[in-house]
């Protein structure tokens, strides 16, 4: 079977899996920044237990693998009394590693700022909540385009491991196995698959590139 | 505590430690109105750490800082306000490294003042052609040279309507060819009867427009005086020595 | 000129007034007393569904438990090392292919790169167990294993060696081409060397994204830590005290790495390149 045969043949459910590996990547990001922020915020108060745990989460989703969270998700968390559906364990799990990710991001962004630019809007009279709003958060973000782009790019890549649980539809690395299941399509399918990754990854890249240029903060 | 006083900062009994190193040991100093005071003295004297206890950028370890007769503010609105008073220019600069120079001066006058857009661009403008770098109000800081930065960061000060200002040895990360021209901005705000605490090692400048030389060793103020009379009669040792290892003797 | 250097971390909150430092203590203390809550209702929520059971713990005091843990994580050791070893290899080639002076290899180089760099690892390990037998190829588990991990760690070493030689100082390369060294001799004789220094500690923590990598050897039947972690648990009739205490493994592993890259990084004053951080798209 070529690779015109298994897109006649499977064209439809191919255009479902990849918007549906778009859709989960997005959540994923999304979700994984906002849990990011909210432990980088963590992580730079002055509260010592609020930091210590801060640390201790990056340290600990930063480290696991996605794979071994997700059977403790899928398989050990009923045992527990907490029963999650395929979809909602994999994207929970995906935030989980993607935040720690983001939150390191976030800390080199804040680092880059250096201390003399807080001593200074310090100086003018600016209050805690001005100098984060206008000097931290604008800068950390601005610095943070290309690491983030690639971590993007890294959580369509981690969206993969949705094809060790049963998905309807597949996402696109669950689509090699399910052609596989139903026909002879043998490397057209991974031709598909890897298509669409590679098409999508080489997008995000281009986008992140274009808008880092045009914000990036020259030190 | 001190009578009826017209210092506009008085200092008493200052100490602060870091660790185990006295970094300051029982600073008296009164600075009057419109007075220029250029602290000098070796690495490490604890000139600097003076100079940025005065807006609260380092704590005191006891003592206490008066500016218009009351004591700094500890935190909060009221540390913000009494900032907005006082004016900082430091070593490296700071400027905003995302804004423009233009809005490096507005956003003090903007966000703390409340001076409504376009007044706030107008005096920045005005500001930045008095330090002489209007043509530079489009671009960013990091597209300028050091000397041209630090006359920025002043405008940025001055923008805010100061009652006083510090420098932070203001002129020692920069190019010699670009330290007159950010001297001579000071020299001009001296003029005009700003109140200034400057720490440098620019001799000249401190013979020229201060008021007052105070000389700094080991976290001490180890004498004070005119400068005329400090710079050809030092008395003490300590003194002597760090004006000759500058002269180069 | 202050004696103590402060971090962003620390700078963003400064020196404490009363006011502010009550503030802290009262958050300290909230803060204290919800983790608690929070641990308190997690080892409950072991307790009331029996978790916490002899039963599912026991075993681990067996040296026969930990005998097969550990031959399992020796399978991981080697796909990991195995994988380390050719990704590097491959990494190291694509990179001279694509710095090279001839435009059709760099060209086929640079391609084979970001293809690698965006396909996930799980797609090519699915394409050597289901895609290549279809073709009459029979391979051992084990390479099963390791070459896709291998092809998709080799796409991000390649950018982590050419971020290793562009940190190399130009005047390095004008100081060779001045006594008259070939483009070839440079390149091996000059620049590789420092370049190679350089991403050290690079190298080390993508190791964790091999180790990572290699927990989906199941998918093969490879018996690495996880397979054998699957096997002790249908034995023992103990999933959540051993999927606990694998992840935990794994992440004292990779922690273990990544302190180690951080020491290597530190002591040669180096950055360290990963995905997610400077690697440039």
């Amino acid at each position: 079977m070529g690779v015109g045969e298994v897109v006649a043949e499977f064209g439809g459910v191919y255009v479902s899996s990849l918007l549906s590996t778009w859709l989960m990547t997005i959540v994923c990001f999304a979700g994984g920044l906002a849990l990011g922020v909210l432990v980088t915020i963590m992580r730079v108060s002055p509260i010592k237990p609020l930091r210590v745990v801060g640390d201790f989460y990056v340290q600990v989703f930063r480290n696991i693998p996605t794979i071994s969270l997700l059977v403790i998700f899928v398989y050990a968390l009923p045992y527990l009394g907490l029963l999650l559906d395929y979809r909602t364990c994999l994207i929970v799990c995906i935030i989980l590693v993607v935040a720690s990710f983001a939150s390191e991001n976030f800390m080199s962004g804040i680092n880059a700022i250096g201390v003399g630019q807080i001593e200074a809007a310090r100086s003018v009279g600016l209050s805690f909540s001005q100098i984060v709003r206008l000097i931290v958060i604008p800068q950390a973000l601005r610095t943070t385009v290309l690491p983030m782009t690639n971590l993007l790019i890294a959580t369509l890549l981690t969206t993969a491991i949705g094809s060790q649980v049963p998905l309807t539809p597949p996402e696109l690395t669950g689509m090699v196995n399910y052609v596989n299941a139903r026909s002879v399509a043998g490397i057209s399918a991974f031709v598909v698959s890897a298509i669409c990754y590679a098409g999508t990854a080489l997008l995000l890249g281009f986008l992140g590139n274009k808008l880092d240029k045009k914000v990036r903060i020259v030190r | 505590m001190a009578a009826k006083s017209t210092a506009i900062i008085q200092m008493h009994h200052v100490d602060k430690h870091y660790g185990e190193l006295h970094v300051l040991q029982d600073i008296n100093l009164d600075v009057q109105k419109g007075e220029v005071v250029v602290l000098i003295g070796p690495s490490g004297s604890g000139k600097s750490t003076l100079c940025r206890t005065i807006n609260r950028l380092e704590t005191i370890d006891s003592g206490e800082i008066l500016f218009e007769g009351k004591p700094l503010p500890q935190e909060g609105k009221e540390l913000a306000a009494y900032r907005a008073e006082i004016g900082m220019v430091f070593q490296s600069f700071n400027l905003f490294a995302h804004k423009t120079i233009l809005d490096n001066v507005t956003l003090g006058p903007r966000e703390v003042l409340g001076t409504p857009k376009e007044e706030a661009e107008k005096e920045a403008m005005d500001l930045l052609a008095r330090v002489g770098v209007a043509e530079q109000a489009h671009k960013v800081p990091a597209q300028l040279s050091g000397g041209q930065q630090q006359r920025v960061a002043i405008a940025r000060s001055l923008a805010m309507h100061p009652k006083a200002m510090l420098f932070d040895e203001p002129t020692s990360a920069l190019d010699p060819e670009m330290i007159n021209e950010v001297l001579e901005v000071m020299v001009g705000l001296a003029k005009e009867g700003m109140t200034m605490v400057v720490v440098t090692h620019e001799m000249n400048f401190a013979r020229r427009v201060s008021n007052r030389v105070v000389f700094m060793a080991d976290g001490q103020i180890m004498e004070e005086g005119a400068p005329d009379e400090f710079f050809d009669h030092p008395k003490t040792e300590r003194a002597k020595d760090f004006l000759d290892s500058i002269r180069g003797h | 000129m202050s004696a103590h250097t402060t971090s962003m971390r620390d700078a963003l909150y400064e020196a404490p007034g009363p006011k502010t430092r009550r503030r802290t203590v009262i958050g300290t203390v909230v803060s204290l007393v919800l983790l608690a809550v929070a641990i308190f209702f997690i080892i409950r929520q072991f307790y009331i569904t029996d978790q916490f059971n002899e039963r599912y713990w026991s075993f681990l005091l067996e040296w026969s438990t930990w005998r097969f843990l550990l031959e399992g994580l020796w399978g991981t050791i080697q796909v990991a090392i195995m994988s380390g070893i050719i990704s590097m290899a491959l990494g190291l080639l694509l990179m001279l292919g694509r710095i090279g002076q001839n435009k059709i290899v760099s060209g086929i180089c640079h391609v084979l790169t970001d293809l690698f760099r965006s396909l996930p690892s799980l797609l090519l390990i699915y394409f050597f167990f289901l895609v290549i037998p279809k073709y009459g190829i029979r391979m051992p588990s084990f390479w099963m294993l390791t070459i896709p991990i291998s092809l998709a760690a080799s796409g991000v070493l390649a950018e982590v060696f050419r971020a290793g030689v562009n940190a190399v100082p130009k005047g390095q390369t004008e100081a060779a081409m001045s006594i008259g060294l070939t483009h070839g001799k440079i390149v091996r004789k000059i620049i590789l060397p420092q370049a190679l220094r350089i991403v050290i500690p690079s190298l080390v923590s993508q190791l964790v994204v091999v180790v990572k990598d290699t927990t989906v050897a199941y998918v093969v039947s490879f018996p690495d830590l996880m397979q054998n972690t699957r096997v002790l648990i249908s034995n023992y009739d103990a999933l959540v005290s051993m999927y606990f205490v694998v992840a935990i493994i794994y992440i004292l592993i990779n922690y273990a790495i990544n302190q180690l890259s951080i020491y290597l990084a530190h002591r040669s004053g180096n950055k360290i390149v990963t995905r997610t951080s400077e690697n440039p798209v």
